[in-house]
């Protein structure tokens, strides 16, 4: 059993539900006990472009409350996973800001040492539990599954671990559970984040490409982190972009726990599928089918 | 004629109201000066076709003194955040955190960009006081700040996250943490007075 202090992040609480419906189901399974941190609040993400301290102030309250833990910090939204990442970072390495961090946090009787892993879940699961690990338990192999791995940005930019142009983590874990990872160019480009919202135009082109590129290598399904905004980003607009751009694309979007879920012999109902929007019941039937 | 007329206006390498040194002193914005317009960021921009000025271009105005252009441009706020240029930069400069310290100077001497990306940072910062985020509620309150008509093409992807219960339609539940967060952000205004400082 591993134990680590788990961060869900905002976004886990609404289009996020799907997959962290499935990452409960597949830690359960691989032996990962994620204790939600107590009282933690918003990472501070959504203000950092417009004002950076606070931002980090905010995000580093929930490291100090994790490093009351001695726990690894895991948080599986990119966003989330970033700017905990760099507000580590900036307290313990920027000495023109971190001590400013500091300050603030006294105001509600807080410090942050500096001493919190904070690690993103694609990491632990090809670090600390290990492919082996993940083949061990999967019942149903996804053989034939054509996926496109797509990671986003912020799960490896700037902070890594894995490559920060052409990762490769995820595509292990999609060939362990018997799938066949597509070459994909595009895997860590931008979906367009909170731009969906204020210039539609700039997000639903970047999703487009994405799409594009993914069916164009022969991908059935996209494979995405565990990014409940990568995730809700591709999944619900796909039907603006197919009519902006006259397309006709139908890939559903499984994050990589859901896939994980699935090959390790869960019900779709399980690891959050119902919750998927892009209907994902034709190009799944061959899996769920030796199940039955 | 004096050798002053000659010369121009004499400038002040360190002058603090330089746009230059406004950028150094904002979090992200240090390196500035260390830039050597090899134009990788703007080569791998994700977003560069909607920007006026690309991120080059935006950091030789900001060493040129250009502060109204780059300002009321909408070009920074087209930055989606995905760090390929910070990861590419062959100074180490973090393109992505410069172009974030000049949004951040444009949010605070209110500018005015043609960009709705502004209102919708304003609108996200204002809701982490309560802690966590609701997103409906945040997104609620940007469309009625600017245009809500530009609501209807959303509502697509409402109703689809709507339908497949992904949409929280109560606010989350008031919780310790919010308190904390209001006084972390009100302990960095009473900073910011006191030591007079950056920010």
């Amino acid at each position: 059993m591993r134990y680590y202090a788990y961060y869900p992040g905002c976004a886990m609480e609404s289009e996020g539900v799907p997959i962290e419906r499935s990452l409960m189901a597949v830690a359960k399974i691989l032996d990962i006990q994620l204790k939600e941190l107590e009282d933690w609040t918003c990472c501070g993400c959504p203000g950092a472009p417009i004002h950076e301290l606070e931002a980090v102030s905010i995000a580093a309250r929930n490291l100090a409350l994790a490093e009351k833990t001695g726990l690894d910090l895991v948080a599986p939204c990119s966003c989330c996973y970033r700017n905990l990442k760099n507000a580590h970072l900036t307290v313990t390495e920027d000495h023109r800001i971190g001590p400013k961090v500091n300050e603030a946090l006294s105001a509600v009787g807080l410090h942050y040492g500096g001493s919190v892993r904070v690690r993103n879940l694609i990491d632990v699961f090809v670090n600390d539990i290990g492919l082996e690990a993940i083949a061990a338990k999967v019942k149903v192999p996804l053989t034939g599954l054509a996926a496109a791995c797509w990671y986003g940005c912020h799960e490896t930019r700037p902070y890594g671990p894995d490559d920060p142009e052409f990762p490769m983590w995820l595509d292990q874990i999609v060939e362990t559970l018997g799938a066949t990872p597509v070459n994909f160019p595009l895997k860590a480009q931008c979906c367009g984040g909170a731009q969906l919202i204020s210039q539609p135009d700039v997000a639903l082109k970047l999703v487009w490409k994405l799409l594009d590129n993914a069916a164009d290598n022969g991908a059935v399904v996209m494979a995405t982190t565990l990014c409940p905004l990568c995730h809700s980003n591709v999944d619900s607009t796909q039907m603006r972009v197919n009519k902006r751009f006259k397309t006709k694309f139908e890939m559903p979007v499984l994050a990589s726990t859901q896939l994980m879920g699935l090959a390790f012999g869960l019900k779709p109902g399980e690891v959050g599928l119902d919750k998927n929007i892009v209907p994902w019941e034709k190009v799944l039937s061959p899996y769920l089918k030796v199940r039955a | 004629m004096s050798k002053k007329d000659v010369l121009g206006p004499y400038i002040r390498v360190n002058d603090p109201n330089l746009f230059v040194n406004q950028v150094a002193a904002e979090p992200g914005g240090e390196k500035v000066r260390e830039c050597i317009q090899c134009g990788v960021c703007s080569g791998s921009c994700t977003t560069s076709e909607w920007w006026q000025y690309q991120p080059r271009r935006v950091i030789a105005m900001i060493r040129a003194g250009m502060k109204e252009e780059v300002m009321t441009s909408a070009s920074t706020f087209y930055c989606v955040s995905c760090y390929k240029c910070t990861v590419r930069c062959p100074r180490g400069i973090k393109p992505a955190s410069l172009i974030h310290a000049v949004e951040a100077i444009a949010e605070r001497e209110g500018y005015r960009p043609r960009t709705r990306t502004m209102p919708l940072y304003r609108s996200l910062r204002n809701s982490i006081k309560s802690g966590r985020i609701w997103e409906l509620g945040t997104f609620i309150g940007y469309y009625l700040r600017v245009n809500p008509l530009t609501a209807i093409g959303a509502l697509p992807t409402a109703w689809a996250l709507f339908s497949h219960g992904r949409l929280k339609l109560t606010p989350p539940k008031k919780t310790r943490g919010a308190d904390d967060v209001v006084k972390i952000i009100q302990k960095l205004q009473s900073m910011k007075t006191e030591t007079g400082g950056v920010r």
